[in-house]
């Protein structure tokens, strides 16, 4: 936050300065929500990013230039992310964006940057219609709901013996999305549904949605919710004596959600596309280099800003210039190498060939009990 | 039907949870016309500092909460002296400005200092749940229902039998004949703002331990807290707990039987009721300013 303040003011007194045109950085703009109840899961994506935007200047940067990250907060809201898109391309001239975390918030920039005709990359936002809007500047380096369901919805139902499933999920693009594709794919394989609701974000009080869960007995429960308002809900689901097996997608497979729910934590299942315990040589010397710099394991959001920042990067080295059609041209051809697999986009810019893992939590650590790589959308 | 007793008690807990949150908002907003918009920042310092204080400090529970009572009466204290001070008696609109512009400088001044993420504040006593026939509460819930009582009729206890009471209750009524009569007003007004911002901060640290605390919680609990003074009455004890009731039953009720996903949008029906057949709420008998 401070960095922010900082970065600013300073920016500020540059901009007043020193005409734009003389930049002496490649700047890349990232809106991610700074305050509000996914604030937490927004810091772990900017930690990602600086430490992909220090090791990338560390190595000499690109073009010649070192990169500068210039964070705004987009609150997980559409109109303020916009405000913050605005900010970015109108004051700062970044070359290219990345964000905005909630999928609402990044269906509202989109336009925003096809205006601009500028490259805008999330690692996050997973409501699987993003990418089939025809927006040639939009490039989507994570896993949608749609994949998956369809990777691990098979694995959850035989595994977890699932004949009645509850749904429930946070009240947002992300949310409805998560909901909608993981109960087509396990109603597909003999799933009953028997609840499904939606919660709005920052909600503390879970148990009169508790409490019809309770009535309708599922032997499963899915939750698509993140950090904060899912480690309340797994709480609360276990304060109520309910001991129905709990899986979910968001980040799950972290440090920080284990710690805040405590013992209700045990045994939940979440589809993960990262989890700090894979078992790759780069994804060690990634976790090695972020706890060192943060003193946490990355969670799912730190190795998302971590991987949508060096995809920037590369890009624009392969560019050769800051120019914002080379740059989409160039991101169209990615394969990056991230410490969970291989990034490629497919022509519609969704991001395939990389590992996505269904992660057990044991003992206070997230276990992998299933690993797959997430095809392109057929 | 079989589900109603437990969505009852839902409603009845969040319904004292409210009562608890809103009480030092009605105080600081019915008795000093100060339209308090810092109230959820109060309640948010209150849940963070219990954190600090828990798992910093390394302080019990109750420790922890004498010891939040205790500093955020000061800041509330100094609150008043240095800022609220300098825009008594201007009407409402300074007010409003200061304690909006307060209101953000708390926000970014917790996530400057502790950050964004979720923090979890000790618990005095364990989660598990507690079985009434059909109906699973909490202990840690019971627990917070019984303290929050317990405050809510001292603070009455404190405002209708003291010699402090009786001192802020002339100071409301008449400034001028108050302090003609040998009472610092001056004092009142400081230790009236206290008493609201340690209400709020120990219903704070009281639900932070349900649930958790975080540095942008305050915007839901100021909006929430106005709901529920609106509805009781403005500066009404018992309107605090009849409308912090109401909406906690209304909110269960609905979120039960109608949808949860709505759920938010009942506190905003009914003050648009109230507004339109009761306009000075459930239990205040003035309808005009004294």
């Amino acid at each position: 936050m401070r960095n922010v303040v900082l970065g600013g003011l300073l920016l500020t007194g540059i901009a007043a300065s020193v005409p734009a045109q003389a930049q002496d950085t490649v700047r890349i703009g990232l809106v991610q929500p700074l305050t509000g109840s996914v604030a937490y899961n927004g810091k772990s994506v900017v930690e990602g990013a600086r430490l992909a935007v220090e090791e990338m200047n560390a190595a000499g940067g690109v073009l010649g230039k070192k990169i500068e990250l210039i964070v705004e907060d987009g609150q997980c809201t559409p109109a303020n992310s916009v405000n913050a898109v605005e900010k970015l391309v109108q004051k700062d001239k970044v070359v290219t964006l990345v964000g905005a975390f909630c999928s609402s918030a990044t269906a509202a920039i989109m336009p925003v940057a096809q205006k601009y005709k500028l490259p805008l990359i999330t690692g996050v936002s997973s409501k699987a219609s993003l990418t089939e809007q025809g927006n040639p500047y939009f490039f989507r380096a994570a896993e949608t709901d749609a994949l998956m369901a369809e990777a691990f919805a098979k694995i959850l139902a035989n595994d977890l013996k699932l004949t009645k499933v509850a749904y429930i999920g946070v009240n947002d693009d992300w949310g409805r999305g998560g909901v909608e594709e993981f109960s087509r794919d396990l109603t597909a394989l003999g799933v009953k549904t028997v609840l499904t609701e939606y919660f709005d974000h920052g909600a503390t009080d879970f148990f009169t949605l508790l409490t019809k869960l309770r009535a309708a007995r599922p032997d499963g429960v899915f939750v698509a919710a993140e950090t904060q308002d899912g480690s309340i809900l797994v709480k609360q689901i276990r304060e109520m004596g309910l001991d129905t097996k709990v899986f979910g997608v968001g980040s799950w497979a972290t440090a920080d959600f284990i710690n805040l729910t405590g013992e209700a934590a045990e045994g939940i299942h979440a589809a993960v596309p990262y989890a700090s315990s894979m078992d790759t040589p780069r994804n060690q010397t990634f976790v090695q280099k972020y706890e060192a710099k943060y003193g946490i394991k990355p969670g799912k959001y730190g190795a998302a800003g971590y991987n949508a920042l060096n995809i920037a990067g590369q890009a624009i080295a392969r560019a050769g210039g800051t120019d914002a059609e080379a740059i989409r041209a160039a991101l169209a051809k990615t394969s990056y190498e991230a410490p969970n697999g291989v990034y490629k986009f497919t022509d519609k810019g969704q991001a395939y060939g990389f590992d996505a893992v269904l992660v057990r939590i044991e003992k206070g650590a997230p276990k992998v009990i299933a690993s797959t790589p997430v095809d392109a959308p057929h | 039907m079989d589900l109603f007793p437990q969505f009852l008690a839902n409603g009845l807990v969040m319904g004292v949870f409210y009562a608890l949150s809103a009480l030092g908002l009605t105080l600081i907003f019915g008795l000093m016309r100060v339209v308090n918009f810092a109230h959820g920042e109060f309640y948010m310092l209150g849940g963070v500092s219990g954190w600090f204080v828990t798992n910093h400090l390394g302080l019990d529970f109750f420790s922890g909460l004498i010891v939040v009572a205790a500093s955020m009466a000061a800041v509330g204290w100094l609150v008043d002296r240095f800022l609220i001070e300098r825009v008594r008696g201007q009407g409402e609109e300074p007010g409003i400005l200061l304690t909006i512009g307060l209101s953000i400088f708390l926000v970014n001044g917790t996530l400057l200092l502790v950050g964004p993420a979720p923090m979890k504040v000790a618990g005095a006593v364990a989660e598990g749940p507690l079985f009434f026939g059909p109906v699973a509460v909490t202990k840690l819930r019971l627990l917070a229902v019984a303290v929050g009582i317990a405050l809510i009729v001292g603070a009455h206890l404190l405002i209708r039998r003291t010699r402090l009471g009786a001192a802020m209750r002339a100071t409301f009524q008449d400034p001028m004949a108050a302090s003609l009569a040998g009472i610092r007003t001056g004092h009142v007004y400081a230790a009236t703002f206290a008493l609201g911002c340690t209400l709020a901060a120990l219903s704070g640290m009281l639900l932070a331990s349900i649930y958790s605390a975080q540095a942008s919680v305050g915007g839901l609990i100021s909006l929430k807290s106005f709901v529920v003074v609106i509805l009781g009455g403005m500066g009404s004890f018992a309107g605090a707990i009849a409308g912090g009731l109401l909406l906690g039953v209304a909110e269960a009720m609905w979120g039960g039987y109608v949808s949860m996903g709505m759920v938010d949008v009942i506190g905003f029906v009914l003050v648009i009721l109230i507004l339109l057949f009761r306009p000075q709420g459930l239990f205040s008998i003035r309808t005009e300013r004294a």
